[in-house]
């Protein structure tokens, strides 16, 4: 086959198999009627939205899982980061079995992780709050900030820092114009991982929870029993990520 | 370092802890009271030995399929434009339940495939094989387990280029220079893959069948049953569901390495 066609063709194929599923879902959340054997809707309106907002709270959970991920990134960002460092810089006798510890977070199943840690919110008196999802969504995105940050943590930027400190650079302004800059790749990567860990929660947030809702809790139900008003919420659902992605791809662009 | 690395500690002893003494301890029990009697339960409720079953089956093929479809996928997008790599990595940061959802509008009988095919063959959601839930599993992490691989993918052209210089056909190749290169990010990836799926919870709850359930929707409804039991056998399921995700990537993370050992 010729190389120009070949590749038309693998580009033709993943769009049939990643864009266009997808794309399906913002037709169906508009489609008020679309019944077989149709391939397309036979009403559009706003009904999915309509119930979505109305019974179906969306207003509120965007609220909560927002404000969530938002607090779980920063948090795990200015945590995450004096973890890699130390780790980066080896200045730890075993740095293997503490790599391994901060995996082993990768691997609990996330429900268990919600039931088990709901056991001490309800003693602390912090089920069901803001701060319990947040601690609960930390646990389980911190593992992937600090393993990011620190891929990013290397030779170019010790080397770089040491050359800023020569020239008589102080620690602020070495971490302000050279460290931060420098990190900028693995930062957005990094933010970004710990925002969609968060937002896409489900097993956690309905454990630690207790009735306060988030994006995905308040959808799945309609996933089953409404196509309609589920493909409205998983609109809302995407965007907020489309948008964070778009921010990571951006910081990607290193300025060194 | 010292308040990430206490952080995860105390919270992931701390879920351990907690779900342990919830399987031995009713809530606000004393520690007197402590029994055993929700471990008894599970181990002695068929529907446990069927959740059991299921997850591994669900847990095996997902991620044997998205462990074939990444490395097909890498070499697809392997030295393309990054527009086309964009379109291959699209799931990634697509959450479960949206794909869950265009599987329901694509897939469920009457759906969109439905429509498009005359009549699909077989049941594809909520069918008791689960075959549902592992098309998701399989759309959502093959593009993942892509990404990690392409990463290492990067360096090898120099090295393919002097392999073919020194007469090495496609299939050497593949097996001397490609596959060595990929095979630790294709494990780990395969790794957090099949620990996801052990620990399967709101794609089973979509598209996954009423009857068998996953060990994790087998302690949801647990909970949902008899509050004071379901609770503790609840959190025993759960135990089974961490230990074996765990005990799966420690056989994993030896056998790569005893490989590359020799």
């Amino acid at each position: 086959m010729a190389e120009p066609l070949r590749q038309r063709l693998t580009q033709a194929v993943l769009v049939g198999l990643f864009v266009v599923p997808l794309a399906v879902i913002a037709l169906q959340a508009v489609a008020d009627s679309w019944r077989a054997p149709s391939l397309l809707p036979q009403q559009l309106g706003w009904r999915g939205f309509e119930v979505a907002f109305g019974t179906g709270g969306a207003a509120s959970a965007i609220v909560n899982s927002l404000a969530v991920a938002l607090l779980t990134t920063a948090i795990c960002l200015l945590v995450g980061w004096p973890a890699a460092r130390a780790l980066g810089g080896r200045l730890l006798p075993r740095n293997g079995l503490i790599a391994l510890l901060i995996a082993l977070p990768l691997l609990m199943p996330t429900y268990l992780a919600g039931f088990g840690l709901t056991e001490w919110f309800i003693r602390l008196g912090i089920d069901g709050t803001l701060a319990g999802l947040v601690l609960a969504h930390v646990v389980l995105a911190l593992p992937y900030a600090i393993l990011i940050l620190l891929s990013g943590f290397n030779r170019t930027v010790d080397e770089l820092e040491e050359m800023a400190s020569t020239t008589g650079a102080g620690p602020l302004r070495r971490l302000l114009w050279v460290t931060l800059p420098s990190m900028r790749p693995a930062l957005g990567a990094a933010a970004l991982l710990s925002f969609l860990v968060s937002w896409s929660q489900y097993g956690s947030s309905l454990a630690v929870g207790a009735g306060r809702s988030t994006l995905p809790i308040v959808m799945l139900p309609f996933v089953r029993s409404d196509p309609q008003v589920g493909a409205a919420f998983a609109v809302l659902f995407v965007v907020p990520a489309l948008i964070a992605l778009t921010f990571a791809a951006r910081s990607q662009r290193s300025p060194l | 370092m010292a308040p990430a690395l206490a952080l995860l500690a105390v919270f992931y002893a701390g879920a351990l802890v907690g779900a342990l003494r919830v399987s031995f301890l009713p809530l606000g029990g004393n520690i007197g009271d402590a029994s055993p009697a929700a471990w008894q339960a599970l181990f002695s409720d068929p529907a446990f030995v069927d959740a059991l079953v299921f997850t591994l089956r669900i847990t095996a093929v997902s991620t044997v399929l998205a462990a074939v479809g990444g490395v097909l996928l890498a070499l697809a997008l392997r030295g393309r434009g990054t527009g086309i790599r964009v379109i291959g990595a699209l799931p990634v940061p697509v959450p479960h339940l949206i794909v869950a959802t265009s599987a329901v509008l694509w897939l469920a009988p009457g759906g969109l495939a439905d429509r498009l095919l005359g009549a699909l063959p077989l049941d594809l959601i909520r069918d008791s094989g689960g075959i549902g839930v592992i098309a998701v599993y399989v759309y959502k992490e093959a593009p993942f387990i892509a990404l990690l691989i392409l990463a290492t993918m990067q360096s090898l052209r120099d090295r393919e280029e002097a392999a073919m210089v020194f007469g090495a056909g496609g299939l050497q190749r593949a097996a001397w220079v490609l596959w060595p290169a990929i095979r630790t990010p294709l494990v780990l990836g395969s790794v957090i893959v099949a620990a996801f799926a052990i620990g399967a919870f709101e794609v089973p709850l979509t598209v996954g069948p009423n009857y068998p359930p996953t060990l994790a929707t087998y302690a949801f409804e647990s909970t949902q049953g008899d509050v004071i039991a379901g609770e503790g056998r609840a959190a025993a399921a759960l135990l089974v569901s961490g230990v074996l995700a765990t005990a799966l990537a420690a056989v994993a993370v030896r056998l790569a390495r005893s490989v590359e050992g020799g």
